[in-house]
């Protein structure tokens, strides 16, 4: 536990070193003010569109560093072949594994937890300017809708960690992931077309589609589940039981796939 | 030597830049002018293409809406045939992808309803609204009004009325209204209450000075049938002609109608307008 730890803290340490990370809190700024400006073109609905806003930008800040920091974190030292000095010190592959996830754990966290401080102040000064059109909102449903982008991110580096096991190289992991986080993303939407494509009479879609999307679906998270930006936006009632269930489902996903990763990274060779 | 050369070169490229700058820009103009309504993909493949960022989609899409119209009307040319069928499929897949969004409704009620005259297109997505926003009583009111003042389905409009006064925050005479309207429906004074309410939940600049005309005929309309109501009270008949009215003082003045057209009696006892209350095509 305690090399885990340690291994956490460098991996943390370096993340946050990184020169990207300005530019990824540069963007998110950039795009928390540009909410400022865009919220007024709206005529009713600002509290919604700036919740809308926010959390995109969140999320698109928390996915540029998983992809541009999180993935160096760990394919860096397979890519460079720091990872056989490290190998080298007491230290099994499968702490390893868990070691750099909860290093990018804690990098990514904290990261999205100052994006969502920055973020709340933005939505608190719109607030401000448009007071009336903010009916319904709370901010502990942004804070809830907050919480699961960075469980989704979780997940996301889970993934990440898995490829840069499988693979030696980082552009490599980077492809996957992302192509796993585009899927990822809209699978649901697929599923749900197909059942009413198929409950209507037009059977366009041959039935070895359907059958593969099905599949797919059971490999893939679905990230549409940590997606609570509607509720956020028009605070509209969340049931307790749809939070747990998207937190267990996080959670267990994320948790089969390191123990893959540790699996695979243990039988791996390094040459 | 060499770093003027470079100096210059540069100067050159950036005049060049500033030039071209302001011609692309004025070309995008025309060619955004002369465009047709851009084509808009079914909500299935958006919602997919949304790649989760649903809501951002949903706003995104509809300022763009709102700049094709507003790009429209600044030009001064009339939409076409193609252009609102743009925005009555764009403003569905708005609604589709964040089904909560009022902005959206609330512009299908503003154009499909009242510009394009496409009620039932407007009400085809305020039904929308009606079922997610189950609690929001803005959205029957919009239903019936349209029904009972476009379509004159003064059964639906009653229906949906009385849904809508139901709803929380409801204004306490909607009750009355229904019951009106299922009664009543083709007189001019169920209009003008209808059309008081309108005009109080309306913001919008444009929709507002419409209702506020349309308001002001029917005012005059609602006295007139008034007046017609008493002469008919008194003497047992309608009088012949609407001038009467004035020369048998019921009324002091006839109201003027301001869409310009002139005030007709009809055989049914309604007080119509050779206008119609249609504003003159120039200028909308």
């Amino acid at each position: 536990m305690k090399t885990i730890y340690a291994l956490a803290v460098i991996t943390f340490k370096e993340g946050i070193r990184n020169r990207a990370l300005f530019g990824v809190a540069f963007l998110a700024l950039f795009l928390f003010g540009l909410n400022i400006t865009v919220a007024g073109f709206f005529m009713r609905d600002i509290g919604k569109v700036t919740v809308d806003m926010n959390l995109s930008a969140i999320s698109f800040a928390g996915l540029l560093l998983v992809f541009f920091v999180g993935v160096n974190l760990m394919g860096k030292d397979i890519d460079r072949k720091t990872i056989q000095l490290v190998l080298s010190k007491p230290l099994s592959r499968g702490q390893y594994v868990w070691g750099k996830y909860l290093g990018i754990l804690f990098f990514v966290s904290v990261s999205l937890l100052l994006l969502l401080a920055f973020s709340t102040s933005t939505v608190l000064l719109v607030k401000l300017l448009y007071a009336n059109y903010f009916i319904g909102f709370s901010f502990w449903l942004f804070w809830v809708a907050g919480f699961f982008v960075l469980l989704k991110l979780w997940v996301l580096s889970a993934i990440m960690i898995f490829f840069s096991s499988l693979t030696s190289n980082s552009l490599l992991a980077l492809i996957f992931t992302l192509s796993s986080y585009v899927v990822g993303v809209s699978i649901e939407e697929v599923v749900y077309y197909l059942q009413t494509e198929l409950a209507g009479q037009e059977r366009m879609i041959s039935d070895s589609l359907v059958s593969f999307v099905h599949v797919v679906s059971y490999f893939l998270p679905n990230l549409a589940v940590f997606d609570f930006t509607v509720e956020a936006a028009h605070g509209l009632p969340l049931s307790l039981e749809r939070l747990i269930l998207s937190f267990g489902y996080g959670v267990v996903y994320a948790v089969i796939l390191l123990l893959l990763a540790s699996f695979v990274f243990t039988r791996r060779e390094f040459n | 030597m060499r770093y003027w050369v470079r100096a210059l070169c540069l100067s050159l490229a950036l005049l060049i830049y500033y030039n071209l700058f302001g011609v692309v820009w004025e070309d995008r103009g025309t060619v955004r002018k002369n465009a047709p309504a851009a084509y808009i993909l079914p909500s299935e493949f958006t919602r997919v293409l949304a790649f989760g960022q649903h809501g951002l989609l949903s706003d995104f899409l509809f300022l763009k809406t709102l700049t094709f119209v507003g790009g429209r009307s600044q030009s001064d040319e009339a939409m076409a045939e193609d252009d609102w069928l743009f925005v009555h499929k764009s403003l569905g897949v708005i609604t589709d992808l964040d089904p909560y969004f009022v902005d959206p409704y609330m512009l299908a009620e503003g154009l499909l309803a009242w510009d394009a005259r496409r009620p039932e297109e407007a009400n085809e997505i305020l039904r929308k609204g009606v079922k997610y926003r189950d609690w929001d009583w803005r959205f029957p009111f919009f239903i019936g009004f349209n029904s009972y003042y476009f379509l004159q389905d003064y059964e639906t409009a009653a229906t949906y009325i009385m849904q809508a006064s139901k709803l929380p925050g409801s204004p306490e005479y909607l009750k009355t209204l229904g019951a009106r309207l299922a009664y009543y429906g083709g007189k001019s004074k169920t209009a003008l209450l209808f059309l008081k309410q309108m005009l109080a939940e309306t913001d919008e600049p444009l929709l507002r000075r419409r209702l506020a005309m349309r308001l002001e005929a029917l005012e005059g309309a609602v006295q007139i049938e008034e007046a017609l109501d008493r002469y008919h009270e008194k003497r047992g008949q309608m009088p012949e002609r609407l001038g009467d009215l004035v020369a048998a003082g019921y009324l002091l003045v006839m109201p003027k109608d301001p869409y310009g057209g002139e005030w007709v009696l009809m055989k049914s006892g309604r007080v119509f307008s050779t206008s119609k209350f249609a504003e003159s095509e120039s200028g909308h």
